[in-house]
């Protein structure tokens, strides 16, 4: 019934081979911790899911950022439960990411052919830093305020570009309105855009390559 | 490996996933759902008696305008917002108390007293002095508010 029109279907746009690439591809005997990399995945998802939800409420500006948190959070039915997980997930992004790096140094991993693996995976990192440094400012409250005080403040202390990346990071002297919204701009557009990118390019690499097998050690 | 072929271990994980994927689908997508019609369906802030006037402001027999200011709260935002009543009595102690928002789109309607009727610029609508249509498209009398009197000061409940 049903599968006479999925086989339509899959005759006109080939779901079946994706599926089976994607999630029925064969793999070496591992063990948990090559999960984390998925655990990464699925919490990334719900990331973005909680993320553009909270976009539906808070204003990025100094007048109203604070109080729409607030109200996100005091007001809304389920706020608090929508910021709860996009803030305890922010965590998680960070741990998830660094556990499952470090899996892929000590199962060495990063080895041909996974080199290019590896590279975008270096970038996603960042990019997971760079989440949760412009998310920390968004609540507006007195902790992300001095965060991103001493956080610009250790950017500007590079040597000879050091103060302008700090004028270009707050985006004049001081935190300002124009720093507010350009760490809005960069946490829900520039980063997203990056990652999307990477993710893709990251997960194509994982399934044209398959996993790395568990190191064995007479080789 | 005779019986129970349907239960391998390939089939109770993919089953497993689907439960699990579909618990967490559910716990997500029904607070969000909650989340994004919330504010739509959550009442509006308490009733408050506003003091509009003296009652011996109010002419036997013309509606009279008043405008007060109330509190309005929005999402986050509390500002106040202007509202202006019309007030009508025949006696001097039973008051009538109306909006002056057309109930046809939202429009101001305003007194014209030489042809003794609200008029409504928007769709030539036309309401007597209670408030009741005479012309024009509403679909119902103009919206009245409820009225006290305490010292010689007419209140409506806003």
């Amino acid at each position: 019934m049903s599968e006479k029109y999925l086989n339509w279907l899959d005759e006109r746009v080939g779901f079946r081979s994706v599926w089976q690439a994607i999630f029925l591809r064969k793999i070496p005997k591992v063990n948990w911790l090559f999960t984390l990399g998925s655990a990464t995945l699925f919490t990334a998802f719900i990331q973005i899911f909680t993320g553009i939800l909270l976009t539906i409420y808070y204003v990025p500006t100094p007048d109203h950022a604070y109080d729409s948190v607030q109200y996100i959070t005091t007001q809304v039915p389920a706020g608090w439960l929508i910021r709860g997980l996009h803030h305890w997930g922010a965590s998680a992004m960070v741990v998830l990411t660094v556990l499952h790096m470090l899996r892929v140094i000590l199962y060495g991993s990063y080895k041909f052919p996974r080199e290019v693996t590896w590279f975008t995976g270096v970038f996603l990192l960042i990019i997971v830093i760079g989440f949760g440094f412009t998310g920390y400012l968004l609540p507006w409250d007195q902790k992300a305020y001095w965060a991103t005080t001493v956080g610009t403040r250790i950017a500007g202390v590079a040597p000879f570009a050091g103060e302008w990346i700090l004028r270009v990071v707050r985006g004049g002297e001081e935190l300002s309105a124009v720093t507010l919204a350009r760490f809005f701009g960069v946490h829900v557009w520039f980063l997203p855009a990056s990652l999307i990118l990477l993710l893709g390019t990251h997960m194509y690499l994982v399934i044209r390559l398959g996993i790395s097998s568990l190191p064995k050690r007479e080789e | 490996m005779k019986e129970e072929k349907n239960i391998n271990r390939r089939n109770f994980l993919s089953a497993a996933t689907v439960v699990i994927g579909g618990v967490i689908g559910v716990s997500l997508g029904i607070p969000s759902l909650v989340y994004l019609t919330g504010p739509a369906t959550q009442k509006t802030e308490s009733e408050n008696w506003i003091r509009l006037g003296s009652t011996a402001k109010i002419e036997i027999g013309t509606p009279t305008l008043f405008k007060v200011k109330v509190q309005h709260k929005a999402g986050w935002i509390v500002d106040e917002e202007e509202i202006s009543v019309y007030v009508i009595t025949q006696n001097g102690r039973a008051f009538v108390a109306m909006s002056n928002i057309c109930t046809h789109l939202g429009c101001r309607v305003r007194w014209i007293s030489e042809n003794d009727s609200f008029f409504c610029p928007c769709h030539n609508a036309v309401f007597d002095e209670e408030g009741n249509v005479i012309d024009g498209p509403p679909p119902r009398p103009l919206d009245r508010y409820e009225t006290k009197v305490e010292n010689d000061s007419l209140f409506i409940l806003v």
